[in-house]
């Protein structure tokens, strides 16, 4: 498995670990009897940005102490090729979702949700963007 | 559209050239050795250019390297 693979199942699983318990927790019913009706949702992202920046540093420290430097050299064309293809299938992702929260949402939803619904899309296309990049490397590994 | 394959030869070539590895191909030509594994394989198509300097490599011309079948087309029922 290529460096680079190894970096998008290590950017899934980030994901995977810090966005599934996130979007479970915010769907759950709001709490409006409490003083800071924001503060529960900000505490909650943030504790799950830092989830997620915190098992991306490790897994990085650890690939990178793992790998040869040749492996983690400069990207080539076929590199660029799978990261174009995997762009190109996220931005579609993305915008879809920026349509429908953007566009749509406001009309039937307010507040917390259309900020989750924002920040599901943002997920939902760098899930699209890293399947992309592994479905890629596993297709087309040999060795 | 005529349909075809593309398959190369760079297995054979590499033997006849000492044994050259996927690895020190791979840096002579500025690709990965999992690139050259996927070329070889017939896994993924390389630019022209990169074609270009494979053969460059193994002093052939790129015919040597790589080689275009083409499909029988279906015949058609009149």
């Amino acid at each position: 498995m290529s460096y680079r693979e190894k970096i998008a199942w290590l950017s899934l699983a980030a994901m995977a670990v810090a966005y599934g318990p996130y979007f479970v927790l915010a769907t759950r019913s709001p709490r409006p009897w409490e003083p800071f009706p924001h503060l529960h949702p900000l505490g909650l992202f943030a504790v799950v940005s830092i989830v997620r920046m915190l098992i991306l540093g490790a897994g990085y420290l650890y690939l990178r102490l793992g790998s040869p430097r040749e492996e983690r050299s400069a990207r080539d064309e076929r590199d660029r090729a799978i990261e174009q293809r995997s762009l190109n299938a996220a931005y579609y992702v993305l915008i879809a979702g920026m349509i429908l929260v953007g566009c749509i949402m406001p009309f039937s939803s307010t507040g917390w949700t259309i900020a989750n619904a924002a920040i599901f899309w943002i997920v939902a296309a760098e899930v699209v963007h890293y399947g992309v990049v592994v479905a890629s490397y596993r297709v087309q590994a040999s060795v | 559209m005529m349909q075809g394959s593309i398959s190369n030869r760079i297995r054979t070539l590499r033997f006849m050239n000492g044994e050259m590895s996927q690895a020190e191909l791979g840096q002579r030509i500025g690709l990965t050795r999992q690139t050259v594994a996927a070329i070889e394989a017939g896994k993924y198509s390389p630019s022209l250019e990169a074609a270009f300097r494979i053969a460059e490599v193994f002093n052939v011309p790129l015919g040597e390297v790589f080689q275009w079948e083409v499909k029988a087309a279906p015949s058609k029922a009149s």
